[in-house]
C-alpha cells in the first residue's frame, strides 16, 4: 500500500501533465482535452507507478508497453511522455504544426514512446493482444497496457480480439476502458449502450473490476492487484469525468475537442497550479 | 519437376513450413483456415507457434502486427477477398502505415473459388492493396516461384501480400531465388510484349506458342510482383514492341494492367490493352468455365493478342 504522500505525489504528476496538455493547446488552439483529460491520471500512474520503462532507452527489450487504442486522447500520454523525459518540454509547443512529432494521432515512428499508430478506432486490443501473446510466446514477463475509450466498443474488431485475448490466456494484458461516459453525439448509453460493460468482458472470459478512474488511490491499489486473476486478460472499467479537471468542462460534451481561447486556457493554467500548490502543501503538513 | 501438377496451397505451406523449422521468429495466425492453407503439419509440430483464432479476420490483422512489432514475422493466410477486402483497415493503418513484418496471403485467389460465386472470388485485390504505401505484392506463377516467394518475402522486413490459387498449378520453371520487383523475360518477340502473372502465365505461355506458329512474334514478361512494378523491363518492352497486353486474373481496372498503364504513361506511341475481367460481379460455374468466359484461357488470350496485333 502506498502512502498517503506518495499517492498526493502522483496526483501532482498528474496535475503537472495537466499543463503540459493546455501548453499544446497553448501551440495549436485545439485539441481532444475531454479524453485527454479523463484518462491522464491513469497514464500517470502507469508510468510513474507501475510500468517497467526507461525514458532513455525508450526501446529496450524488457519494457512494459503503453498503448492507447483511443488515439485521439494522445495529448494525455505526450503530455506523461514530456514529463518523464522521453523527449523535450520545447516539442509541445509543436502541437498542431507543420511536421510536428505530436500528430493528432500518435505515430510511433515519430516520436520515442509510442507503440503503434492508433486513432482509428477498434485497432488498439489487437494489437496489444499480438504483443501479449508475443511476450508469453517467449515467456517473458513484459505487460502491455491499453486505454480504450468507452464510445469505441461497438466496434466489433474489439470483440474478435477479446476472445482471442481470453483464449490465449493473456493475463499479461491489461485494458482501462476510460468510461467518461460522453462522446461527440451525447450520452455514450444513449449512442450506443453497451452496458454492462464489465459484463461484456467477463463474458468473454476475461477478469474484470470497477474503479473511479480519477481517484489515484484507487488506480494504485487496482495496480497492485493486478493481474486480477491469473490466465485471464483484466478489463478495468474506469469510471472517469470528461475534461477532469478543466473545471469549465467537466462532464460537458462541448469538450470532446475544444477551440479554447487564450482566457480559458490562462484560467484553465492558474487553476491547475492552485491545485498543485495545495497538494504540495498536503505533503509538507 | 517441370511439368508436374501440384496443389498450390500446399506447396505454400510446405514451404513456410520449412522456412519456419530454420527461423523461429516465424508464427502462423489462422482464422480457421490454417489446414486449408497447408499448416497442417506446422500445427503439429509448432503449436506455441500456430495461433488459432477462429473466423475474424480484422482481429488476427491487428494481432499479427502487434507479434511483428515484438520481433515475430507473422504469416495470415486465408481466403483472398477476407485477407484484402474484410480487414482493409487494418491492413492499412496496422501493417502498412505502422510498417509491419506481416505476411499476409490471400488463398483460392481471382476466381479460382469458382462456383461459390463473388463473395469468394478475389478480383481487387491487386488494386486496392497497391494502394497502401509500403506493401510488396506478389503472385507467383508457378509451384518453384511459390517456393521462391515465400522465401523472398520473409526476407525482406515489412508487409507483404502475396496471391495464390487453388486448383493444381503446372511447375514451368526450375528452382530460382526470386527476386522481388523483377519480371523475366519467357520468350522474345517483336509484334507485342505479352505480360502476364499468377495464374495466367501457364495459359499465357501456350498462347504465345500458338501465336508464333500463326507468324506472330511476342515478347512474353512473367510478373511475378505486381508491386513495386519492374519499370525498367515495361519501359524496355515498350520501346521494343510498341504494343503491350497485360493478362490478369484481376478486374481489368487497378491491377497490373493498370500499374504497367502508369508506368508507360508518358512514352510516345505505346498502347496498352489491360485484358481482364470486367468490373461486375462474375458469373459462377467451373473454374474452367469461368476463365473461357472471361477469355483469360489460352485461346482466349491467344485471340486478344492476335486482334491486337492486327488493328
Amino acid at each position: 500500500m502506498l502512502s498517503e504522500s506518495r499517492i498526493t505525489e502522483l496526483k501532482i504528476e498528474s496535475e503537472k501533465s495537466r499543463k503540459n496538455v493546455i501548453r499544446m493547446l497553448k501551440a495549436s488552439n485545439h485539441g481532444h482535452i475531454g479524453g485527454a483529460f479523463s484518462c491522464i491520471d491513469m497514464i500517470t500512474a502507469l508510468y510513474y507507478y507501475k510500468m517497467n520503462i526507461d525514458p532513455k532507452d525508450p526501446s529496450k527489450d524488457d519494457r512494459d508497453i503503453f498503448m492507447l487504442s483511443a488515439g485521439h486522447k494522445c495529448m494525455a500520454q505526450y503530455a506523461v511522455l514530456a514529463e518523464k523525459g522521453y523527449f523535450s518540454k520545447d516539442i509541445l509547443d509543436t502541437y498542431g504544426k507543420l511536421h510536428t512529432k505530436l500528430p493528432g494521432h500518435p505515430n510511433m515512428h515519430k516520436l520515442p514512446g509510442i507503440e503503434a499508430n492508433t486513432g482509428a478506432l477498434g485497432h488498439g486490443l489487437s494489437i496489444a493482444s499480438g504483443m501479449a501473446m508475443s511476450f508469453k510466446q517467449d515467456k517473458k514477463d513484459n505487460k502491455v497496457y491499453v486505454v480504450m475509450g468507452d464510445g469505441e466498443l461497438p466496434e466489433g474488431s474489439n470483440w474478435e480480439v477479446a476472445g482471442i485475448a481470453a483464449k490465449f490466456k493473456l493475463d499479461n494484458l491489461v485494458v482501462f476502458v476510460d468510461n467518461n461516459d460522453l462522446q461527440i453525439s451525447g450520452r455514450v448509453n444513449e449512442v450506443m449502450d453497451m452496458t454492462p460493460i464489465d459484463g461484456h468482458f467477463k463474458a468473454y472470459g476475461w477478469a474484470t473490476k470497477n474503479i473511479d478512474g480519477n481517484n489515484m488511490s484507487e488506480i494504485v491499489e487496482t495496480l497492485d492487484q493486478l493481474p486480477l486473476e491469473k490466465g485471464r486478460p483484466t478489463a478495468i472499467i474506469a469510471h472517469t469525468t470528461k475534461a477532469k479537471g478543466l473545471k469549465e468542462g467537466e462532464d460537458n460534451v462541448a469538450y470532446h475537442y475544444w477551440n479554447p481561447l487564450p482566457e480559458n486556457l490562462e484560467i484553465a493554467d492558474r487553476d491547475i497550479d492552485e491545485r498543485i500548490e495545495q497538494l504540495r502543501k498536503e505533503i509538507t503538513e | 519437376m517441370i511439368g508436374d501438377m501440384v496443389d498450390p496451397r500446399k506447396e505454400f505451406g510446405r514451404a513456410v513450413t520449412e522456412l519456419a523449422e530454420k527461423d523461429d521468429r516465424i508464427v502462423i495466425l489462422s482464422a480457421d483456415s490454417g489446414k486449408s492453407s497447408g499448416f497442417g503439419d506446422f500445427m503439429k509440430n509448432h503449436p506455441d507457434r500456430y495461433y488459432e483464432c477462429g473466423i475474424e479476420e480484422q482481429g488476427v490483422t491487428g494481432v499479427a502486427a502487434g507479434l511483428a512489432a515484438t520481433g515475430k514475422i507473422a504469416v495470415f493466410c486465408a481466403i483472398a477477398p477476407f485477407v484484402t477486402c474484410r480487414n482493409y483497415e487494418m491492413f492499412r493503418n496496422d501493417l502498412g502505415y505502422m510498417n509491419q513484418n506481416v505476411k499476409i496471403v490471400g488463398r483460392n485467389c481471382g476466381f479460382t473459388y469458382s462456383d461459390l460465386g463473388a463473395t469468394h472470388h478475389s478480383l481487387e485485390d491487386f488494386a486496392i492493396i497497391r494502394m497502401i504505401p509500403g506493401v510488396t505484392i506478389l503472385a507467383p506463377q508457378d509451384p518453384s516461384e511459390i517456393r521462391g516467394a515465400a522465401k523472398a518475402m520473409m526476407d525482406i522486413d515489412g508487409p507483404v501480400y502475396m496471391r495464390v490459387g487453388n486448383p493444381k498449378i503446372e511447375t514451368l520453371f526450375e528452382d530460382k531465388p526470386f527476386e522481388i520487383g523483377k519480371g523475366t523475360i519467357l520468350s522474345e518477340g517483336d509484334d507485342i510484349t505479352i505480360i502476364s502473372t499468377g495464374s495466367t502465365t501457364p495459359a499465357a505461355i501456350k498462347a504465345v506458342e500458338n501465336l508464333s506458329r500463326n507468324g506472330i512474334s511476342a515478347r512474353h514478361i512473367g510478373m511475378p510482383t505486381v508491386w513495386p512494378i519492374d519499370e525498367k523491363l515495361v519501359k524496355e518492352s515498350a520501346e521494343k514492341t510498341k504494343k503491350i497486353l497485360v493478362v490478369e486474373e484481376h478486374y481489368r481496372d487497378g491491377g497490373l494492367g493498370t500499374i504497367v498503364t502508369e508506368t508507360v504513361s508518358e512514352m510516345r506511341d505505346v498502347i496498352v490493352r489491360r485484358h481482364g475481367v470486367p468490373k461486375e460481379y462474375a458469373t459462377t460455374g467451373t473454374y474452367e468455365d469461368l476463365l473461357e468466359l472471361y477469355e483469360l484461357d489460352e485461346k482466349g488470350i491467344e485471340k486478344k493478342a492476335m486482334e491486337f496485333v492486327r488493328q
